[in-house]
């Protein structure tokens, strides 16, 4: 009986490790190569803070330094799991440079490494080669959890609880925001999300969940060696979450268990080889896997619930009309300017930049007028799109200055310019292909008390009750541009047209008064142009500023009130469509004669 | 300070420091251009080492006889692995990360095979003699020069090929811009077999280089590699000079040290510089910024 025990509790301690990985791998998108480290420094600590005092032991240093500080296990396990935390967040400062994930592989595989290798040097700390051992066992009451058959509910309960946590966390807007930097950092910069944080946040709280599980560990084992946590076993953990499926903690807890039992499989029927052959075996299974299966036996949103198709991918029960969206988005709309009066929101003074020795944009001048549809019109290679990075921002101008509502922004990041209401979209849509329609225009909220782990934790109710307002605002978004029906399946599973109005949605979500759209239309079949068209119309009609890049004269035709003329990086003609394009010379310059 | 250490380390740390350095240069040139996360490189250096011995123990082969069928065993090593796993996944569009975790799964099962198959006692080379040389007080043995010549040589001859020859310049147009390069008519899988080819012949000199002196054993490959990683991120990513330049410092860092802290804490010392760089200069000593 023991024996089994025993055995279901290393697969609990693995299977609590993988789901606390899957946050950081499954949610976040990043690796980490060190999760053993993690576990090893929370039990090393554990079992410096319970082990008895000299005093304790007589007053005789002994040769191994085997004592501590005698404290009680509960405050233990929580600086171990603090302890972990802290660590991993100190390892990935310069990973907030470098938001690569390339970085955080090399800054976690030297990690392990590192710190493995110290875990033997600083025999002062932990004890050696040989660690430390005499962890006194848990006591619940005044009975030591010694049996395994006792332990085993206090593992099975550390289980439950990190699977709540990283559900919870995964699957609330917070998990929502750390999907969507997973797919386009970029695009969560754009509508206002700092990308930075989420990650570190989620590559912590990974970490701080396994220095938690190391510190229970050695309470049960009552010993702590630096060998138990080598680079194999954080790569052993890795294969638990990535067999199981990437994203998925259903498929991590079967992972756990099926590589679990690989090891006392083993030693029946190979004995002494049995390390190596498992280590084989998991190893080749991770390259059949990737090769054959990459989404892992379960893959992402494969689970209970959703066979029973109860939860997000349910067609949305009410879709509200374009009518009712319209009243309630007009809410939180900017005041809708009234007819005759002309007031620029947007000037832009003087824009200059050069890549290398060609000048792309040549001092352009011009205003955005508020509440109107302004187009930037004019042949291949006139600036247009450099204009609008420099604007928004991701590129940075030579000269020249702009001016939100009459505060200089030039320069302002993405982020920081949609919170003083400037927002843009992208040529190549970065819809976050794996999300619902929902959840990338829910992405666009702005000020979402969910997407911060402290009010999640503190305000749990709050948070839910915010999570409908940011769901039904954005389903509003979607009825607005008329795919709402549509809300609940994945980008991928939408026409590209549909992407591009999903686009379009979540930057409507983002509450900001400007919208710069980037070729709304391009590589987009006719019959979803025309909803493009009553999709932007709308956003006037909510007393949106709108400025778009667009090839199409047809379009700029239908929508623009008016229109900047660029050739060569200069501004060359202003004033309505219409008049620009009769206008023989710039229809010439246009279309070429 | 004792300038007689100081000057013996400074010479061991550059040959130290000359084989990360080579190590950096083979897992840069495979990096930079495919943008693999090559973690599997340590079977080209793993694979050398067992191949030679192998060859010297069973076929009974004479040392430099053995060495050729070393470098033979990495080549075909590195290039299987591109050819049978990393292409095939390339055509299917797995992602970066995907591919990682292959070659994950490669880089964990290969030492336990040859644990299963050699065993995991030290295996080493019937080795020629080794005498050393004395300069003023410093020392430095017969395999320390060959190594810094072996290791320089390759060096400079990889960087001038890449830089000079037209084929060498379509690898640098491939890491540069892939799209662009296959629609001018470069061969990216030539590229790829290429980068693979000269990454794991590097990599299988580093390790015979080790085991002419020292043992082989199963997981030999994992430090070095490891360490070549760092050395190509410290010198910056693209950069041959680069990276032998991060793996000489790495070399030279971790000996200096010595003088200071005892050897175990060498690679501490070396994780430290990588953290400061990347938190400093994130493209690296002679990267270029990102744009």
């Amino acid at each position: 009986m023991s024996y089994y025990a025993d055995i279901a509790i290393s697969i609990l301690i693995l299977m609590t490790l993988g789901v606390s990985l899957n946050l950081l791998l499954g949610y976040a998108g990043r690796v980490s190569m060190a999760h053993a480290i993690f576990f090893g420094i929370g039990g090393f600590t554990a079992a410096r803070l319970t082990l008895p005092t000299v005093e304790e032991l007589g007053g005789v240093a002994t040769a191994g330094l085997q004592t501590g500080f005698s404290w009680h296990w509960v405050p233990a396990l929580l600086v171990a799991v603090v302890v972990a935390a802290v660590a991993a967040l100190v390892i990935s400062i310069p990973a907030v440079r470098l938001v690569r994930g390339e970085y955080l592989i090399l800054l976690t595989l030297a990690f392990q490494l590192v710190a493995n290798q110290l875990m033997g040097v600083l025999d002062k700390v932990t004890g050696g080669p040989y660690g430390l051992s005499g962890i006194p066992p848990i006591q619940l009451g005044s009975t030591p959890l010694i049996l395994p058959e006792q332990f085993i509910w206090v593992m099975l309960a550390a289980a439950v609880v990190a699977i709540v946590i990283c559900w919870g966390l995964g699957e609330s807007p917070f998990g929502r925001l750390l999907k969507g930097i997973r797919e386009h950092e970029s695009a969560v910069a754009s509508v206002g999300k700092n990308p930075v944080v989420p990650e570190l946040l989620a590559f912590s709280i990974s970490a701080a969940i396994a220095g938690g599980v190391g510190a229970l560990a050695a309470f049960y084992y009552g010993s702590v060696v630096p060998s138990n946590y080598s680079l194999t076993y954080s790569i052993f953990i890795v294969s638990v979450v990535v067999l199981g499926g990437i994203g998925n903690l259903s498929g991590t807890v079967v992972g756990a268990i099926a590589l679990g039992l690989l090891e006392p499989f083993l030693r029946e029927y190979v004995g002494d080889e049995a390390i190596p052959w498992q280590t084989v075996i998991y190893g080749a299974a991770l390259v059949v896997m990737m090769r054959l299966r990459p989404e892992g036996l379960l893959p992402e949103g494969f689970g209970p619930g959703r066979l029973l198709n109860w939860r997000g991918r349910k067609a949305p029960k009410v879709v509200p009309t374009e009518e009712e969206a319209l009243a309630r988005l007009s809410q939180d709309a900017p005041e809708v300017v009234t007819e005759g009066e002309a007031e620029p929101i947007v000037q832009v003074l003087d824009l200059k930049k050069s890549f290398g020795g060609l000048k792309a944009v040549a001092g352009a001048t011009f205003e955005l007028e508020r509440g109107k549809v302004t187009a930037l019109i004019g042949p291949n290679g006139a600036g247009k799109t450099t204009i609008f990075n420099m604007i928004c921002g991701t590129l940075r101008a030579d000269e020249g200055r702009v001016f939100l509502r009459g505060e200089d922004v030039t320069g302002k990041p993405a982020y920081q310019l949609v919170r003083k209401g400037l927002a843009r979209s992208f040529q190549d849509v970065r819809v976050c292909q794996r999300l619902t329609a929902l959840n990338n225009v829910a992405l666009g909220v702005q000020n979402q008390p969910g997407e911060r782990v402290s009010r999640l934790v503190l305000r749990p109710f709050a948070t839910r009750t915010a999570e409908k307002r940011v769901r039904q605002k954005a389903l509003d978004c979607l009825a607005l541009l008329g795919i709402a029906d549509r809300a609940h399946l994945r980008v991928s599973e939408l026409s590209y047209g549909d992407q591009k109005l999903v686009a379009i949605a979540r930057l409507l979500a983002t509450d900001c008064d400007v919208l710069l759209l980037d070729e709304p239309t391009s590589g987009v079949d006719p019959a979803s142009v025309e909803k493009v068209i009553d999709g932007i119309a709308r956003l006037r009609t909510l007393g949106h500023t709108v400025c778009l890049v667009e090839h199409s004269v047809h379009f700029v035709q239908r929508l623009a009130d008016r229109a900047v003329f660029l050739d060569q990086g200069a501004v060359i003609a202003q004033g309505t469509v219409d008049e620009l394009m009769n206008r023989r010379e710039l229809a010439e310059l246009y279309f070429g004669t | 300070m004792d300038l007689e250490l100081l000057a013996q380390l400074t010479v061991s740390g550059l040959v130290v420091g000359s084989t990360y350095a080579l190590l950096g240069v083979s897992f840069g040139v495979i990096y930079a251009t495919t943008r693999i996360f090559h973690l599997a490189h340590a079977v080209a250096y793993a694979g050398a080492a067992y191949a030679a011995v192998w060859s010297a123990d069973t076929l009974g082969l004479p040392f430099w006889p053995a060495l050729v069928v070393g470098l033979v065993a990495a080549a075909v090593l590195g290039v299987a692995i591109e050819v049978l796993f990393y292409r095939p996944m390339r055509r299917r569009n797995a992602t970066l990360l995907t591919i990682f975790l292959v070659s994950l799964g490669i880089s964990v099962a290969f030492p336990n095979l040859l644990q299963l198959a050699f065993g995991p006692e030290n295996q080493s080379l019937p080795r020629p003699d080794n005498p050393t040389y004395g300069l003023g007080s410093v020392t430095i043995s017969r395999h320390d020069v060959a190594t810094l010549l072996i290791c320089w040589v390759l060096i400079a001859a990889v960087a001038t090929y890449i830089a000079r020859t037209r084929f060498g310049r379509s690898v640098t147009a491939m890491r540069t811009n892939p799209a662009m390069a296959e629609a001018v008519g470069i061969d990216g899988k030539k590229v790829y077999l290429f980068v693979f080819l000269i990454g794991s012949l590097l990599a299988g000199v580093a390790g015979l280089l080790f085991t002419a002196k020292g043992v082989a054993t199963p997981t030999m490959g994992l430090q070095p590699t490891l360490t070549g990683f760092i050395a190509a991120f410290l010198g910056g990513i693209g950069s041959q000079w680069g990276a032998a330049l991060g793996g000489l410092a790495l070399g030279l860092i971790s000996s200096w040290s010595a003088l200071y802290l005892q050897v175990d804490y060498g690679p501490v010392v070396v994780f430290g510089a990588m953290f400061l760089v990347l938190l400093i200069r994130p493209q690296g000593l002679l990267g270029k910024a990102a744009a």
